[in-house]
């Protein structure tokens, strides 16, 4: 860790204000994904903008559907009686996520900014274009056990992990934001994350010093038909191989939308739009579910060390539609 | 006639427990010193090679440096003072990635760790490293070692051309570490031309004379403090260079020094478990009984050292063979040395051995625990000696009762729960019973008509309740109560003592205390000049006698006789899973091990130890991996996100018998260790369990969820 300055904003533009004084500033929320970056060199910011006395941190219900403050936790927003019943695919997944006491401390917003796990990226001595753009990709002809088979680059062939972020995406949810002048604008959660292409330094489409201040869930009818399946190395405390978020809008036994997106597969959270197109109107038959995932499977283009994804994505898309039919 | 009040043998809570729990237990860096500083190690970034440069100009100007301590400036070591792994600064050489290049030292841990990151290095590589194991395992070489040279009986391997039934396959295990909830940390305080070490130390006697070698001291000038040890699994049974690199530091820049290594640190730092590719020929009557059992193992070691686990050794005694082979070969490379590490060879060997007993019952349609009986050996297969004692019918026996081994489905992939497979497994395991030469020292002193007694003993306890264990023996031995006995343990100023190491420190350890209470009670009955009935205890003599203090030291060994035979623990392992058919993610959700180990001392802290050793297997079997980059050396598994030790989820229920076993021949306490044996036949168990439960052998660990997809 090299030396930084401390700072504690008092309210939004204070936060604003600071992080465009300096170049070199970064967001402090829970603290479970920076300061780990920091120890380990990979990120080095010269100042930290504590966001924790930020009144962001409400989850309240709205005439489209529930707002998630930013800088609530993630324990509280699983938690949630609101969330618990109407979007439970959420509640899963978060808690599928890391371990209690870092879900304690991580924040709705921190969860969305958290970066690759690839263990180059980490790794300062090795060649990481997303850490040092133009250095090269080391997992690419590397141990990429863990990384991506949709929508890589030669530039990056890392994942995103956050568990949240792809319950997130199958809810179609919305990420608010607030520029430096104070003006809002609002990020459909499909494209808050971006793929690699050939700036794999940039995760997301936020710019420098803009704050996320909440996530926007719209209203859906698929709480009793949702599920989130995580495959992973061990049975808790580890980030997926392959998960999937999935929801049907069911009218008697057939699906008339189905809301799917995986992780552990991209760059970002990865729609499976395929299968969503081929479920539509189709009945909910374990045939068509096996269909609808060997379609999306098909084009995944996997690495040396991650072939297993194909079947592993395929499975896990079955179970994860089979639990989410039962409800 | 037995005593029925006494405590050896009851399962009572560690003496220390409250300490640890409440944080007064110290352990290494919690010792103060006035003027502290703090040194942080800097690591080669390459596998092999030369350091042409080091440039610690901007390190140097860096707040709170004091010294920058590199090959070009530390004192000169002797490198063959016994410290295992070498980096001693001794030279401009790399011969691994992670190896320690230099220290900062400064005011705060914090400052010498940013100004670490300041060094810059220019190396000279070498492109002829030996980084690929998967290439080189193709041309290995004979071990150096006499103890690794092939083994034959009878006729060997080609006996396996005659036999009915053969199972012929090659099991594959990873490298693991050892990662103890303690990193290895050392606080060196100079006092003259002495130097004391608080280090956490399995052997505190091994810790000193190697850590006085290297530095070119007498034993005498160093002191090793290690009276808490938060767990060492074989990494801290040899010591490695942050020991004497503390010591370096504290005397160039006069001032304590604190050097406590990071977690990422403790991956190229302090050892691993080797990677192996064993193969096993099994051969057989369609009777089932065993012709022929070739045990051949392909493991790396260091290119200027070699150890290796030995992956042969259960095969050894295991079974009833005439015909068999052990044998090894080793591939030098540019990793840092491997080292023992819990059940050494016994853990990874037993994982190919049971497995492919599992296999050969299997093909034979023939129960696996059947199998094992019909070739139980009547005396040890190696050597001819009789066993001291043998259990290991017993421990299955026993255990298959206790666990429901009925209620398994002989056919594989036959059992559902729900969406789940469910299989049982089963696998045996041994280790060697030994006493090691040890001495205490006993202090009873009278206060207030109630006597006291310090038992003073250069032990260790990892956290396995050595300090307990002990201070039971002493109550017992002296008549005591135990609130009255205060343990001295973990200090080369104590009496000198055997190590927590191969599973000989409650033998080892026990039997001196318990020696030493005899000696007193001679020398006080001696002393009295009475004749007595009933053989006083220690704390009557001193009571009747009014002796205000009296003290004895004394040296104990394994009885001569120990040798005319084998002695060794068994053990029979029971697993139950249940795996995700779809996703293939395993859950062990019942685990039983049955110990035969002679007398146990304390039921509870015995329990720790083996359900502990069944957690790590549980990990060896489904969740621990450490990958190197062929390209570079390093590990790409480098930090707890991605070497996956066992969570809550993965650990079902657990339970520990043991066997009621009395086997005098071994020690006269008839102890003989649990800590090892935990570990072995727990990885075999379960990948059988996964074999009964999916039909899938998985022949490679761990045995994560994409090995069980469907095909
Ligand atoms: C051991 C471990 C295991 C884990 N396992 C999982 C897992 O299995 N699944 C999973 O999903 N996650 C996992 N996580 C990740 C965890 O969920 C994230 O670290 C956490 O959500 C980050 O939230 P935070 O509030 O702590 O973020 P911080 O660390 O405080 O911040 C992270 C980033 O977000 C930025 N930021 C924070 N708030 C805002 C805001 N309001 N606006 C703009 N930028 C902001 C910060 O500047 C920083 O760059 C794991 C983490 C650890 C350490
Ligand atoms: S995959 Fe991306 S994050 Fe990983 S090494 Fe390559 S560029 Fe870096």
């Amino acid at each position: 860790m090299i030396p930084f300055k401390f700072s504690i904003a008092k309210n939004q533009s204070e936060a604003l204000g600071l992080i465009h004084q300096h170049q070199h500033a970064a967001f402090l929320a829970g603290g479970t994904n920076i300061l780990d970056l920091m120890k380990e060199h990979v990120a080095q910011p010269t100042e930290i903008i504590d966001l924790g006395r930020l009144p962001l941190s409400t989850i309240k219900s709205t005439n489209t559907g529930i707002s998630l403050g930013a800088l609530a936790k993630n324990t509280e927003t699983a938690n949630h009686p609101l969330i618990r019943k109407d979007y439970p695919v959420l509640s899963k997944a978060i808690l599928a996520g890391a371990s209690a006491q870092i879900r304690n401390m991580a924040s709705n917003g921190g969860n969305l900014m958290q970066r690759t796990r690839c263990s180059y990226f980490y790794d300062i001595n090795m060649p990481c274009n997303k850490r040092v753009p133009g250095s090269g990709c080391a997992a690419m002809k590397g141990f990429n056990r863990m990384h991506a088979i949709f929508g890589w680059s030669d530039q990056c062939v890392a994942v995103y992990p956050s568990d949240m972020a792809i319950a997130l995406s199958a809810l179609n949810a919305n990420v608010k934001v607030m520029q430096q002048n104070g003006s809002e604008r609002s990020i459909p959660f499909t494209d808050f994350h971006v793929l690699p292409k050939d700036h794999p330094e940039k995760d997301n489409s936020l710019n420098h010093g803009e704050l996320i201040t909440s996530i926007e869930l719209p209203k859906n009818n698929f709480a009793s038909h949702s599920s989130y399946i995580k495959v992973r190395d061990r049975n808790s405390y580890a980030f997926a191989l392959v998960s999937v978020a999935a929801g049907f809008e069911l009218e008697g036994n057939t699906i008339k939308t189905a809301h799917i997106a995986m992780g552990g597969v991209a760059h970002k959270p990865w729609r499976a739009l395929k299968a969503e197109a081929f479920l539509k109107d189709k009945a909910a038959t374990f045939a068509n579910f096996i269909k609808a995932a060997d379609l999306e499977m098909s084009s995944a283009k996997p690495l040396s060390h991650n072939k297993f994804k194909i079947e592993m994505g395929k499975q896990t898309l079955i179970h994860a539609f089979e639990v989410a039919l039962k409800g | 006639m037995e005593n029925t009040n006494k405590i050896i043998g009851k399962g009572i809570d560690r003496i220390d427990g409250i300490m640890k729990i409440t944080g007064k237990a110290s352990y290494a860096t919690d010792y103060p010193a006035k003027n502290m500083a703090y040194a942080v190690l800097f690591k080669s970034t390459i596998a092999s090679g030369k350091i042409v440069q080091i440039n610690t100009t901007d390190a140097e100007k860096s707040p709170g440096v004091i010294q920058i301590i590199t090959h070009e400036n530390a004192p000169k070591l002797n490198i063959k003072g016994g410290l295992r792994g070498g980096a001693l600064l001794q030279g401009p050489e790399i011969i691994f990635h992670g190896q320690h290049i230099g220290m900062v030292v400064a005011e705060t841990f914090e400052q010498a760790t940013a100004a670490a990151h300041l060094v810059q290095v220019k190396y000279q590589q070498d492109k002829t490293e030996k980084i690929d194991f998967d290439e080189l395992a193709k041309n290995p070489e004979m071990p150096k070692g006499k103890e690794l040279a092939d083994l034959v009986r009878g006729a060997g391997k080609s006996a396996l051309a005659q036999a009915e039934v053969k199972i012929e396959e090659e099991y594959e295990t990873p490298i693991e570490h050892h990662h103890p909830m303690e990193p290895h940390a050392t606080v060196a305080v100079w006092e003259g031309e002495n130097v004391i070490l608080y280090n956490g130390s399995q052997i505190i006697n091994g810790a000193q004379t190697a850590a006085a070698a290297t530095l070119n001291l007498k034993p005498e000038q160093v002191r090793i403090v290690s009276p808490y040890i938060g767990g060492g699994f074989g990494s801290k049974g040899g010591q490695w260079a942050n020991l004497v690199l503390t010591a370096v530091a504290a005397q160039m820049v006069k001032r304590p020094v604190k050097l406590a290594l990071t977690r990422q640190q403790m991956f190229n730092s302090v050892g691993l478990r080797q990677r192996n590719i064993q193969k096993i020929s099994l051969g057989a009557t369609k009777e089932g009984v065993l012709t022929t059992l070739a045990h051949e193992t392909i493991s790396h070691t260091a290119v200027d050292f070699e150890y290796i686990e030995p992956c042969g050794d259960c095969s050894k005694i295991m079974y009833e063979v005439p015909n068999s082979l052990i044998s090894y070969r080793v591939v030098p490379m540019n990793l840092i040395l491997p080292t023992y590490t819990r059940g050494p060879g016994k853990s990874t060997g037993s994982f190919a051995l049971e497995c492919a007993m599992d296999e050969l019952a299997h093909q034979l349609k023939m129960d696996p625990i059947a199998l094992r009986i019909k070739n139980e050996p009547k005396k040890d297969p190696s050597n001819g000696k009789p066993w001291s004692s043998r259990t290991t019918v017993k421990c299955l026996e026993e255990g298959a009762k206790a666990f429901g081994w009925e209620k398994r489905k002989a056919i594989p992939g036959t059992h559902f729960s729900g969406e789940n497979l469910i299989g049982y497994g089963v696998a045996c395991g041994t280790y060697p019973a030994r006493q090691r030469d040890s001495s205490a020292n006993i202090k009873l002193t009278l206060k207030n008509g109630q006597v006291y007694a310090t038992v003073e003993i250069a032990a260790s306890d990892l956290g396995t309740g050595t300090n307990t264990i002990l201070a039971q023996t002493a109550a017992d031995g002296l008549g005591i109560p135990l609130s009255r006995i205060t343990m001295k343990i973990g200090d080369s100023d104590l009496p000198p003592a055997a190590g927590s190491v191969g599973s000989v420190g409650a033998s080892s350890f026990a039997n001196a205390v318990n020696d030493a209470c005899g000696k007193i009670t001679d020398e006080l009955l001696a002393k009295s000049g009475k004749q007595f009935f009933v053989r006083p205890t220690a704390n009557d003599l001193m009571i009747s006698e009014k002796i205000a203090a009296f003290e004895t030291q004394s040296s104990s060994k394994a009885p001569a006789e120990a040798e005319q035979y084998s002695a060794h623990s068994f053990n029979a392992n029971f697993a139950e899973v249940s795996i995700n058919k779809l996703t293939g993610m395993v859950k062990v959700t019942r685990f039983l091990a049955v110990t035969g180990a002679g007398k146990i001392l304390n039921p509870k802290t015995a329990r720790s130890q083996i359900i502990g050793g069944n957690i790590w297997g549980i990990g060896m079997a489904l969740t621990e991996e450490s990958v190197v980059d062929p390209r570079y050396g390093n590990f790409a598994t480098r930090s707890f996100a991605d070497y996956h030790v066992p969570a809550n989820l993965d650990v079902g229920q657990l339970d520990a018998m043991f066997i009621n076993e009395v086997d005098l021949i071994p020690n006269k306490m008839g102890v003989k260790g649990i800590g090892e044996v935990g570990i072995v036949g727990v990885a075999a168990a379960i990948a059988n369990a996964v074999f009964n439960a999916t039909g899938k052998r998985i022949r490679s660990l761990p045995i994560t969820p994409d090995k069980l997809l469907p095909s």
